[in-house]
Protein backbone atom coordinates (compact mmCIF):
# COMPACT_ATOMS: atom_id res chain seq x y z
CA UNK A 1 0.00 0.00 0.00
CA UNK A 2 1.08 3.55 -0.63
CA UNK A 3 0.54 5.78 2.38
CA UNK A 4 0.80 9.56 2.51
CA UNK A 5 0.98 11.87 5.50
CA UNK A 6 -0.20 15.46 5.02
CA UNK A 7 1.89 17.61 7.34
CA UNK A 8 -0.22 20.74 7.02
CA UNK A 9 -1.14 23.93 8.91
CA UNK A 10 -4.93 24.20 9.22
CA UNK A 11 -6.59 27.56 9.74
CA UNK A 12 -7.97 28.00 13.22
CA UNK A 13 -11.77 27.72 13.32
CA UNK A 14 -12.31 27.88 9.54
CA UNK A 15 -14.01 24.67 8.36
CA UNK A 16 -14.47 25.82 4.79
CA UNK A 17 -10.83 26.83 4.25
CA UNK A 18 -9.68 23.64 5.91
CA UNK A 19 -11.91 21.53 3.72
CA UNK A 20 -10.25 23.21 0.72
CA UNK A 21 -6.85 22.43 2.22
CA UNK A 22 -7.87 18.78 2.59
CA UNK A 23 -9.22 18.67 -0.92
CA UNK A 24 -5.98 20.07 -2.28
CA UNK A 25 -3.79 17.53 -0.47
CA UNK A 26 -6.16 14.65 -1.24
CA UNK A 27 -5.86 15.46 -4.95
CA UNK A 28 -2.11 15.73 -4.65
CA UNK A 29 -1.89 12.34 -2.93
CA UNK A 30 -4.31 10.76 -5.38
CA UNK A 31 -2.19 11.93 -8.30
CA UNK A 32 0.78 10.21 -6.69
CA UNK A 33 -1.34 7.07 -6.51
CA UNK A 34 -1.50 6.96 -2.72
CA UNK A 35 -4.02 4.51 -1.24
CA UNK A 36 -4.38 6.44 2.01
CA UNK A 37 -3.86 10.00 3.20
CA UNK A 38 -3.52 10.81 6.90
CA UNK A 39 -4.09 14.36 8.19
CA UNK A 40 -3.05 15.71 11.61
CA UNK A 41 -5.17 16.04 14.75
CA UNK A 42 -8.11 18.47 14.41
CA UNK A 43 -7.07 19.05 10.79
CA UNK A 44 -10.53 20.31 9.82
CA UNK A 45 -10.67 22.92 12.58
CA UNK A 46 -7.24 23.80 13.97
CA UNK A 47 -6.15 23.00 17.50
CA UNK A 48 -6.37 25.94 19.92
CA UNK A 49 -10.13 26.23 19.62
CA UNK A 50 -11.17 26.86 23.22
CA UNK A 51 -14.80 28.06 23.14
CA UNK A 52 -14.85 27.62 19.35
CA UNK A 53 -15.13 23.85 19.97
CA UNK A 54 -18.87 24.35 20.32
CA UNK A 55 -19.04 26.24 17.03
CA UNK A 56 -17.19 23.84 14.75
CA UNK A 57 -18.48 20.46 15.96
CA UNK A 58 -19.63 18.08 13.21
CA UNK A 59 -21.83 15.04 13.32
CA UNK A 60 -20.24 12.77 10.70
CA UNK A 61 -23.54 11.08 9.95
CA UNK A 62 -25.25 14.37 9.12
CA UNK A 63 -22.74 17.12 8.31
CA UNK A 64 -22.62 18.09 4.60
CA UNK A 65 -18.85 18.57 4.91
CA UNK A 66 -18.49 14.90 5.84
CA UNK A 67 -20.62 13.92 2.90
CA UNK A 68 -18.14 15.70 0.65
CA UNK A 69 -15.19 14.06 2.39
CA UNK A 70 -16.84 10.65 2.06
CA UNK A 71 -17.28 11.31 -1.65
CA UNK A 72 -13.56 12.09 -1.93
CA UNK A 73 -12.76 8.80 -0.17
CA UNK A 74 -14.06 6.76 -3.09
CA UNK A 75 -10.62 6.91 -4.69
CA UNK A 76 -8.36 7.16 -1.66
CA UNK A 77 -8.82 6.34 2.02
CA UNK A 78 -8.78 9.43 4.23
CA UNK A 79 -8.06 9.97 7.92
CA UNK A 80 -9.06 13.50 9.02
CA UNK A 81 -9.11 14.99 12.51
CA UNK A 82 -12.16 16.97 13.60
CA UNK A 83 -14.40 18.10 16.43
CA UNK A 84 -17.16 15.53 16.64
CA UNK A 85 -20.54 16.49 18.03
CA UNK A 86 -21.47 12.91 18.81
CA UNK A 87 -24.73 13.81 20.47
CA UNK A 88 -26.20 17.31 20.66
CA UNK A 89 -23.90 19.35 22.88
CA UNK A 90 -21.31 16.54 23.40
CA UNK A 91 -17.99 17.33 21.77
CA UNK A 92 -15.02 15.02 21.19
CA UNK A 93 -11.57 15.37 19.68
CA UNK A 94 -11.97 12.66 17.02
CA UNK A 95 -10.34 10.93 14.08
CA UNK A 96 -12.27 9.15 11.33
CA UNK A 97 -11.21 6.49 8.85
CA UNK A 98 -13.05 6.96 5.54
CA UNK A 99 -12.89 4.41 2.75
CA UNK A 100 -14.93 3.90 -0.44
CA UNK A 101 -17.44 6.50 0.63
CA UNK A 102 -18.01 4.94 4.04
CA UNK A 103 -16.95 5.78 7.58
CA UNK A 104 -15.17 2.64 8.76
CA UNK A 105 -14.29 3.89 12.22
CA UNK A 106 -14.26 6.87 14.55
CA UNK A 107 -11.75 7.14 17.36
CA UNK A 108 -12.41 9.64 20.16
CA UNK A 109 -9.30 10.87 21.93
CA UNK A 110 -8.99 9.19 25.31
CA UNK A 111 -6.11 11.03 26.91
CA UNK A 112 -6.90 14.75 26.86
CA UNK A 113 -3.83 16.68 28.02
CA UNK A 114 -4.84 19.28 30.57
CA UNK A 115 -1.77 20.80 32.15
CA UNK A 116 0.62 23.65 31.38
CA UNK A 117 -0.14 24.86 27.87
CA UNK A 118 -2.85 22.22 27.26
CA UNK A 119 -6.53 22.66 28.10
CA UNK A 120 -8.29 19.85 26.24
CA UNK A 121 -10.06 18.43 29.29
CA UNK A 122 -11.81 21.77 29.67
CA UNK A 123 -13.38 21.69 26.23
CA UNK A 124 -13.73 18.03 25.13
CA UNK A 125 -15.48 14.92 26.31
CA UNK A 126 -13.27 11.90 26.91
CA UNK A 127 -13.21 8.94 24.53
CA UNK A 128 -13.36 5.47 26.06
CA UNK A 129 -11.79 2.95 23.75
CA UNK A 130 -8.97 1.81 21.47
CA UNK A 131 -10.36 -0.61 18.92
CA UNK A 132 -8.61 -1.79 15.76
CA UNK A 133 -10.83 -2.23 12.72
CA UNK A 134 -10.50 -3.93 9.33
CA UNK A 135 -9.64 -1.82 6.29
CA UNK A 136 -8.65 -2.68 2.72
CA UNK A 137 -5.07 -2.52 4.04
CA UNK A 138 -5.20 -4.81 7.04
CA UNK A 139 -6.28 -4.06 10.55
CA UNK A 140 -5.75 -0.43 11.54
CA UNK A 141 -5.60 1.14 15.00
CA UNK A 142 -6.12 4.88 15.47
CA UNK A 143 -4.74 7.12 18.18
CA UNK A 144 -4.69 10.88 18.65
CA UNK A 145 -1.55 12.68 19.85
CA UNK A 146 -1.30 12.16 23.63
CA UNK A 147 -2.99 8.74 23.30
CA UNK A 148 0.19 7.57 21.62
CA UNK A 149 2.31 8.44 24.66
CA UNK A 150 0.41 5.91 26.75
CA UNK A 151 2.14 2.56 26.21
CA UNK A 152 -1.04 0.92 27.49
CA UNK A 153 -2.99 2.38 24.56
CA UNK A 154 -0.46 1.04 22.05
CA UNK A 155 -0.56 -2.33 23.80
CA UNK A 156 -4.36 -2.53 23.48
CA UNK A 157 -4.12 -1.90 19.73
CA UNK A 158 -1.43 -4.59 19.52
CA UNK A 159 -3.58 -7.13 21.37
CA UNK A 160 -6.54 -6.10 19.24
CA UNK A 161 -4.61 -7.15 16.16
CA UNK A 162 -3.52 -3.85 14.63
CA UNK A 163 -1.06 -4.17 11.77
CA UNK A 164 -0.91 -0.49 10.98
CA UNK A 165 -1.07 2.00 13.85
CA UNK A 166 -2.01 5.49 12.73
CA UNK A 167 -1.44 8.46 15.00
CA UNK A 168 -2.73 11.91 14.18
CA UNK A 169 -1.17 14.71 16.17
CA UNK A 170 -0.97 18.43 16.91
CA UNK A 171 2.15 18.39 19.04
CA UNK A 172 3.83 21.73 19.74
CA UNK A 173 7.62 21.72 19.75
CA UNK A 174 9.58 22.63 22.84
CA UNK A 175 13.29 22.94 23.48
CA UNK A 176 16.17 22.56 21.08
CA UNK A 177 18.16 19.58 19.93
CA UNK A 178 21.71 19.54 18.61
CA UNK A 179 20.67 18.10 15.26
CA UNK A 180 18.18 20.91 14.66
CA UNK A 181 14.48 20.51 15.26
CA UNK A 182 12.65 20.54 18.57
CA UNK A 183 13.86 18.50 21.53
CA UNK A 184 10.35 17.12 22.12
CA UNK A 185 10.22 15.53 18.65
CA UNK A 186 12.50 12.81 19.99
CA UNK A 187 9.80 11.68 22.44
CA UNK A 188 7.40 10.85 19.61
CA UNK A 189 10.05 9.08 17.56
CA UNK A 190 11.10 7.07 20.58
CA UNK A 191 7.56 5.77 21.00
CA UNK A 192 7.22 5.19 17.24
CA UNK A 193 10.40 3.15 17.16
CA UNK A 194 9.55 1.16 20.29
CA UNK A 195 5.90 0.51 19.50
CA UNK A 196 6.51 -0.49 15.87
CA UNK A 197 9.20 -2.94 16.93
CA UNK A 198 7.50 -4.49 19.94
CA UNK A 199 4.11 -4.73 18.27
CA UNK A 200 5.59 -5.77 14.92
CA UNK A 201 3.31 -3.22 13.25
CA UNK A 202 3.71 -0.20 11.06
CA UNK A 203 3.43 3.08 12.93
CA UNK A 204 2.52 6.21 10.96
CA UNK A 205 2.55 9.51 12.83
CA UNK A 206 1.11 12.59 11.12
CA UNK A 207 1.86 15.82 12.98
CA UNK A 208 0.92 19.33 11.97
CA UNK A 209 2.98 22.47 11.43
CA UNK A 210 2.17 26.17 11.63
CA UNK A 211 1.58 28.45 14.59
CA UNK A 212 -1.40 29.12 16.83
CA UNK A 213 -1.16 31.81 19.49
CA UNK A 214 2.61 31.48 19.33
CA UNK A 215 2.68 27.70 19.73
CA UNK A 216 4.89 26.19 17.02
CA UNK A 217 3.62 22.79 15.93
CA UNK A 218 6.63 20.59 15.44
CA UNK A 219 5.93 18.60 12.26
CA UNK A 220 8.45 15.77 11.99
CA UNK A 221 5.82 13.26 10.83
CA UNK A 222 7.23 9.75 10.42
CA UNK A 223 6.65 6.12 9.53
CA UNK A 224 8.34 3.12 11.16
CA UNK A 225 8.19 -0.43 9.81
CA UNK A 226 7.41 -3.55 11.90
CA UNK A 227 11.11 -4.07 12.63
CA UNK A 228 11.39 -0.62 14.18
CA UNK A 229 13.20 0.95 11.24
CA UNK A 230 12.46 4.46 10.05
CA UNK A 231 10.81 4.42 6.62
CA UNK A 232 10.18 8.14 6.10
CA UNK A 233 10.37 11.36 8.04
CA UNK A 234 9.23 14.91 7.35
CA UNK A 235 11.20 17.97 8.47
CA UNK A 236 10.16 20.29 11.29
CA UNK A 237 8.32 23.55 10.50
CA UNK A 238 7.59 23.03 6.77
CA UNK A 239 4.33 21.91 5.20
CA UNK A 240 4.88 18.68 3.34
CA UNK A 241 3.25 15.58 1.91
CA UNK A 242 5.33 12.51 2.63
CA UNK A 243 4.68 9.32 0.73
CA UNK A 244 5.91 5.80 1.38
CA UNK A 245 5.20 2.31 0.09
CA UNK A 246 4.45 -0.15 2.85
CA UNK A 247 4.59 -3.87 2.27
CA UNK A 248 2.10 -5.42 4.69
CA UNK A 249 3.96 -8.74 4.32
CA UNK A 250 6.57 -7.17 6.57
CA UNK A 251 4.18 -7.58 9.49
CA UNK A 252 4.16 -11.32 8.89
CA UNK A 253 7.92 -11.60 8.47
CA UNK A 254 8.57 -9.49 11.59
CA UNK A 255 6.20 -11.67 13.63
CA UNK A 256 7.91 -14.83 12.36
CA UNK A 257 11.27 -13.43 13.44
CA UNK A 258 10.14 -12.00 16.79
CA UNK A 259 7.14 -13.89 18.24
CA UNK A 260 6.09 -11.10 20.62
CA UNK A 261 2.50 -11.42 19.47
CA UNK A 262 2.36 -15.21 19.72
CA UNK A 263 3.84 -15.24 23.22
CA UNK A 264 1.76 -12.41 24.60
CA UNK A 265 -0.58 -13.24 27.53
CA UNK A 266 -3.20 -10.49 27.72
CA UNK A 267 -5.40 -12.58 30.06
CA UNK A 268 -2.61 -12.71 32.67
CA UNK A 269 -1.99 -9.01 32.31
CA UNK A 270 -5.70 -8.36 32.65
CA UNK A 271 -5.81 -10.28 35.92
CA UNK A 272 -2.77 -8.42 37.18
CA UNK A 273 -4.30 -5.10 36.14
CA UNK A 274 -7.55 -5.95 37.85
CA UNK A 275 -5.70 -6.73 41.05
CA UNK A 276 -3.88 -3.41 40.85
CA UNK A 277 -6.93 -1.36 39.93
CA UNK A 278 -9.42 -2.95 42.34
CA UNK A 279 -7.23 -3.96 45.27
CA UNK A 280 -5.08 -0.92 45.69
CA UNK A 281 -7.31 1.82 46.88
CA UNK A 282 -5.96 5.29 47.47
CA UNK B 1 20.47 26.91 27.93
CA UNK B 2 22.22 26.64 24.60
CA UNK B 3 20.04 27.16 21.58
CA UNK B 4 20.42 25.90 18.05
CA UNK B 5 20.66 29.27 16.24
CA UNK B 6 19.93 28.14 12.65
CA UNK B 7 16.83 26.26 13.79
CA UNK B 8 15.65 29.11 16.03
CA UNK B 9 16.09 31.49 13.10
CA UNK B 10 14.00 29.22 10.89
CA UNK B 11 11.18 28.90 13.44
CA UNK B 12 11.07 32.61 14.28
CA UNK B 13 11.09 33.68 10.62
CA UNK B 14 8.24 31.24 9.93
CA UNK B 15 6.39 32.66 12.94
CA UNK B 16 6.74 36.27 11.78
CA UNK B 17 5.70 35.43 8.26
CA UNK B 18 2.73 33.27 9.23
CA UNK B 19 1.36 35.60 11.91
CA UNK B 20 1.48 38.63 9.63
CA UNK B 21 -0.17 36.82 6.77
CA UNK B 22 -2.94 35.54 9.09
CA UNK B 23 -3.79 39.14 9.88
CA UNK B 24 -3.47 40.05 6.19
CA UNK B 25 -0.37 42.18 6.67
CA UNK B 26 2.77 41.94 4.61
CA UNK B 27 4.76 44.55 6.49
CA UNK B 28 6.31 44.76 9.92
CA UNK B 29 7.47 47.78 11.86
CA UNK B 30 10.09 47.85 14.61
CA UNK B 31 11.36 50.47 17.00
CA UNK B 32 15.11 50.40 16.37
CA UNK B 33 17.16 51.43 19.39
CA UNK B 34 20.57 50.43 18.15
CA UNK B 35 20.65 47.73 20.84
CA UNK B 36 20.80 43.99 20.57
CA UNK B 37 17.13 42.97 20.77
CA UNK B 38 15.68 45.35 18.20
CA UNK B 39 18.62 44.66 15.87
CA UNK B 40 18.01 40.90 16.07
CA UNK B 41 14.31 41.46 15.49
CA UNK B 42 15.08 43.57 12.42
CA UNK B 43 17.43 40.90 11.04
CA UNK B 44 14.74 38.22 11.49
CA UNK B 45 12.01 40.43 10.01
CA UNK B 46 14.10 41.35 6.98
CA UNK B 47 14.73 37.68 6.33
CA UNK B 48 11.11 36.63 6.92
CA UNK B 49 9.33 39.43 5.06
CA UNK B 50 11.97 40.80 2.74
CA UNK B 51 13.78 44.06 3.55
CA UNK B 52 11.31 46.17 1.59
CA UNK B 53 8.54 45.06 3.94
CA UNK B 54 10.28 46.13 7.12
CA UNK B 55 10.23 49.63 8.58
CA UNK B 56 12.54 50.66 11.38
CA UNK B 57 11.66 53.72 13.43
CA UNK B 58 14.57 55.32 15.24
CA UNK B 59 13.11 57.36 18.08
CA UNK B 60 15.79 59.17 20.08
CA UNK B 61 15.29 61.84 22.69
CA UNK B 62 17.25 64.97 21.67
CA UNK B 63 20.89 64.34 21.00
CA UNK B 64 21.41 61.77 23.69
CA UNK B 65 22.43 58.27 22.69
CA UNK B 66 24.13 59.45 19.51
CA UNK B 67 26.04 56.20 19.15
CA UNK B 68 22.85 54.21 19.42
CA UNK B 69 21.26 56.23 16.65
CA UNK B 70 24.33 55.58 14.52
CA UNK B 71 24.11 51.84 15.25
CA UNK B 72 20.39 51.73 14.52
CA UNK B 73 21.03 53.44 11.20
CA UNK B 74 23.81 51.05 10.34
CA UNK B 75 21.50 48.08 10.98
CA UNK B 76 18.85 49.59 8.70
CA UNK B 77 21.43 50.32 6.02
CA UNK B 78 22.99 46.92 6.24
CA UNK B 79 19.62 45.16 5.94
CA UNK B 80 18.28 47.53 3.28
CA UNK B 81 15.11 48.19 5.27
CA UNK B 82 13.32 51.54 5.31
CA UNK B 83 14.07 53.63 8.35
CA UNK B 84 12.96 56.92 9.71
CA UNK B 85 14.33 59.07 12.49
CA UNK B 86 11.87 60.92 14.69
CA UNK B 87 13.05 63.00 17.63
CA UNK B 88 10.59 62.48 20.49
CA UNK B 89 11.82 65.42 22.55
CA UNK B 90 9.19 67.99 21.41
CA UNK B 91 6.36 65.73 22.60
CA UNK B 92 8.07 64.65 25.79
CA UNK B 93 9.33 68.14 26.69
CA UNK B 94 5.91 69.71 26.13
CA UNK B 95 4.40 67.27 28.59
CA UNK B 96 7.03 67.71 31.27
CA UNK B 97 6.99 71.51 30.91
CA UNK B 98 3.44 71.28 32.27
CA UNK B 99 4.06 68.47 34.75
CA UNK B 100 7.71 68.74 35.71
CA UNK B 101 9.41 65.59 36.92
CA UNK B 102 12.82 64.66 38.22
CA UNK B 103 12.03 61.03 38.75
CA UNK B 104 14.10 59.28 36.10
CA UNK B 105 11.69 56.35 35.97
CA UNK B 106 8.72 58.62 35.25
CA UNK B 107 10.63 60.38 32.50
CA UNK B 108 11.92 57.12 31.05
CA UNK B 109 8.46 55.54 31.08
CA UNK B 110 6.98 58.57 29.36
CA UNK B 111 9.59 58.27 26.62
CA UNK B 112 8.89 54.57 26.19
CA UNK B 113 5.17 55.30 25.85
CA UNK B 114 5.82 58.15 23.46
CA UNK B 115 7.72 55.71 21.25
CA UNK B 116 4.87 53.20 21.55
CA UNK B 117 2.38 55.87 20.56
CA UNK B 118 4.37 56.77 17.46
CA UNK B 119 4.88 53.12 16.53
CA UNK B 120 1.13 52.46 16.71
CA UNK B 121 0.37 55.51 14.60
CA UNK B 122 2.92 54.43 12.02
CA UNK B 123 1.54 50.92 12.21
CA UNK B 124 -1.81 52.31 10.99
CA UNK B 125 -0.23 54.74 8.56
CA UNK B 126 2.07 52.15 6.97
CA UNK B 127 -0.25 49.14 7.36
CA UNK B 128 2.52 47.36 9.22
CA UNK B 129 2.25 45.22 12.35
CA UNK B 130 4.48 46.05 15.30
CA UNK B 131 7.07 43.41 16.07
CA UNK B 132 7.90 43.32 19.76
CA UNK B 133 11.49 43.14 20.95
CA UNK B 134 11.14 42.24 24.64
CA UNK B 135 13.18 39.18 25.50
CA UNK B 136 12.32 36.50 28.07
CA UNK B 137 14.69 37.90 30.69
CA UNK B 138 13.11 41.36 30.62
CA UNK B 139 9.59 40.00 30.52
CA UNK B 140 10.20 37.73 33.51
CA UNK B 141 11.86 40.31 35.72
CA UNK B 142 9.49 43.06 34.59
CA UNK B 143 12.26 45.15 33.12
CA UNK B 144 10.11 47.04 30.66
CA UNK B 145 7.48 49.78 30.60
CA UNK B 146 3.90 48.55 30.61
CA UNK B 147 2.14 49.89 27.50
CA UNK B 148 5.55 51.15 26.42
CA UNK B 149 8.32 49.01 24.97
CA UNK B 150 6.40 45.83 25.84
CA UNK B 151 3.47 46.80 23.57
CA UNK B 152 3.36 45.00 20.23
CA UNK B 153 1.23 42.86 17.90
CA UNK B 154 3.47 39.81 18.04
CA UNK B 155 6.71 39.11 19.83
CA UNK B 156 9.24 36.81 18.18
CA UNK B 157 11.86 37.21 20.94
CA UNK B 158 9.82 36.68 24.09
CA UNK B 159 10.92 33.09 24.67
CA UNK B 160 14.65 33.77 24.34
CA UNK B 161 16.76 34.85 27.29
CA UNK B 162 19.07 37.82 26.75
CA UNK B 163 22.13 35.59 26.49
CA UNK B 164 20.29 33.42 23.95
CA UNK B 165 19.38 36.52 21.92
CA UNK B 166 23.11 37.26 21.87
CA UNK B 167 23.83 33.75 20.63
CA UNK B 168 21.23 34.17 17.88
CA UNK B 169 22.60 37.63 17.02
CA UNK B 170 26.09 36.25 16.43
CA UNK B 171 24.65 33.65 14.06
CA UNK B 172 22.57 36.25 12.19
CA UNK B 173 25.60 38.48 11.63
CA UNK B 174 24.52 41.40 13.82
CA UNK B 175 27.48 43.86 13.88
CA UNK B 176 30.10 43.16 16.51
CA UNK B 177 29.69 46.67 17.98
CA UNK B 178 26.10 45.91 18.88
CA UNK B 179 26.93 42.45 20.22
CA UNK B 180 29.53 43.95 22.53
CA UNK B 181 27.29 46.71 23.88
CA UNK B 182 26.26 46.82 27.51
CA UNK B 183 22.49 46.25 27.51
CA UNK B 184 20.51 49.30 28.56
CA UNK B 185 16.86 50.25 28.86
CA UNK B 186 17.97 53.63 27.54
CA UNK B 187 15.96 55.54 30.11
CA UNK B 188 18.93 57.80 30.85
CA UNK B 189 22.54 58.08 29.65
CA UNK B 190 24.95 55.75 31.40
CA UNK B 191 22.21 53.46 32.65
CA UNK B 192 22.96 49.77 32.19
CA UNK B 193 20.61 46.91 32.96
CA UNK B 194 23.28 44.96 34.78
CA UNK B 195 24.37 47.96 36.83
CA UNK B 196 20.82 48.58 37.88
CA UNK B 197 19.88 45.00 38.67
CA UNK B 198 23.24 44.29 40.29
CA UNK B 199 23.78 40.98 38.47
CA UNK B 200 25.24 40.09 35.10
CA UNK B 201 22.89 38.80 32.40
CA UNK B 202 24.74 35.48 32.49
CA UNK B 203 23.85 35.17 36.17
CA UNK B 204 20.28 36.41 35.79
CA UNK B 205 19.61 34.05 32.90
CA UNK B 206 21.13 31.06 34.66
CA UNK B 207 18.98 31.71 37.70
CA UNK B 208 15.84 32.29 35.62
CA UNK B 209 16.48 29.20 33.53
CA UNK B 210 16.70 27.00 36.61
CA UNK B 211 13.66 28.56 38.28
CA UNK B 212 11.44 28.84 35.23
CA UNK B 213 12.45 26.35 32.54
CA UNK B 214 13.73 23.65 34.88
CA UNK B 215 11.09 24.33 37.57
CA UNK B 216 13.71 24.12 40.32
CA UNK B 217 12.82 25.27 43.82
CA UNK B 218 14.83 28.33 44.97
CA UNK B 219 16.80 26.21 47.45
CA UNK B 220 18.09 24.04 44.61
CA UNK B 221 19.26 27.11 42.68
CA UNK B 222 21.09 28.36 45.77
CA UNK B 223 22.62 24.90 46.23
CA UNK B 224 23.77 25.07 42.60
CA UNK B 225 26.02 27.98 43.54
CA UNK B 226 24.04 31.22 43.38
CA UNK B 227 23.83 33.49 46.40
CA UNK B 228 20.60 33.49 48.36
CA UNK B 229 20.41 37.23 47.92
CA UNK B 230 20.58 37.02 44.11
CA UNK B 231 18.01 34.25 43.87
CA UNK B 232 15.62 36.05 46.19
CA UNK B 233 16.06 39.28 44.29
CA UNK B 234 15.18 37.58 41.00
CA UNK B 235 12.20 35.83 42.59
CA UNK B 236 10.81 39.07 43.92
CA UNK B 237 11.28 40.77 40.54
CA UNK B 238 9.30 37.96 38.90
CA UNK B 239 6.53 38.03 41.52
CA UNK B 240 6.12 41.79 41.43
CA UNK B 241 5.82 42.09 37.67
CA UNK B 242 2.99 39.65 36.93
CA UNK B 243 0.73 42.59 36.06
CA UNK B 244 2.99 43.46 33.13
CA UNK B 245 2.49 40.02 31.63
CA UNK B 246 -1.30 39.79 31.88
CA UNK B 247 -4.41 41.53 30.69
CA UNK B 248 -5.99 43.39 33.62
CA UNK B 249 -8.63 41.41 35.52
CA UNK B 250 -12.27 42.11 34.78
CA UNK B 251 -14.70 41.97 37.69
CA UNK B 252 -16.86 38.97 36.90
CA UNK B 253 -20.51 39.63 37.56
CA UNK B 254 -22.31 38.12 34.56
CA UNK B 255 -22.80 34.54 33.39
CA UNK B 256 -20.11 34.84 30.73
CA UNK B 257 -17.17 37.16 31.06
CA UNK B 258 -14.19 38.10 28.91
CA UNK B 259 -11.07 36.42 30.22
CA UNK B 260 -12.94 34.13 32.64
CA UNK B 261 -15.26 31.98 30.57
CA UNK B 262 -15.43 33.74 27.24
CA UNK B 263 -12.33 32.00 25.95
CA UNK B 264 -10.99 32.45 22.46
CA UNK B 265 -7.51 32.28 21.00
CA UNK B 266 -5.63 35.36 19.78
CA UNK B 267 -5.54 33.73 16.33
CA UNK B 268 -9.32 33.26 16.27
CA UNK B 269 -10.46 32.38 12.73
CA UNK B 270 -7.00 33.18 11.37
Amino acid sequence: MRISLAQVAPRLGDLQKNFELHHYFIEKARKKKADLIVFPELSLTGYTLMDMVQEVGLNPAKAPLFKRLRALSRDIDIVPGFVEEKEPGLFYNSAAYLSKGQILHIHRKVFLPTYGMFEEGKFFGQGKNFRPFPTPFGKVGLMICRDFLSFGAGYILFVGGAEVIIVISAAPGRGFSDEGGFATSRMWELMGEALSFFSSSFVAYSNRVGFEDGKAFAGGSFIYNPLGNLVAKAPAVDEQLIIADLDLEEVRSARKKWPFKRDDRPELLLQALQRIVYDNED
Amino acid sequence: MKINPPFVEKVLCAFIKEELSKFHYSRGIIGLSGGLDSSVCAFLAAKALGPKNVIGLILPYKKTFREDVRDARSVARRLGIRSRLIDISPMVDTYFSRFPARDKIRIGNKMARERMSILYDFSAKEKALILGTSNKTELLIGYGTIHGDTACAINPLGDLYKTQVRELAAHLGVPERILAKKPTAGLWPGQTDEGEIGLSYEEIDQILFQLVDDRQPPEAVIAAGFSRESVEKILSLIRNSEFKRKMPPIAKISSRTIGHDFLYPYDRNR
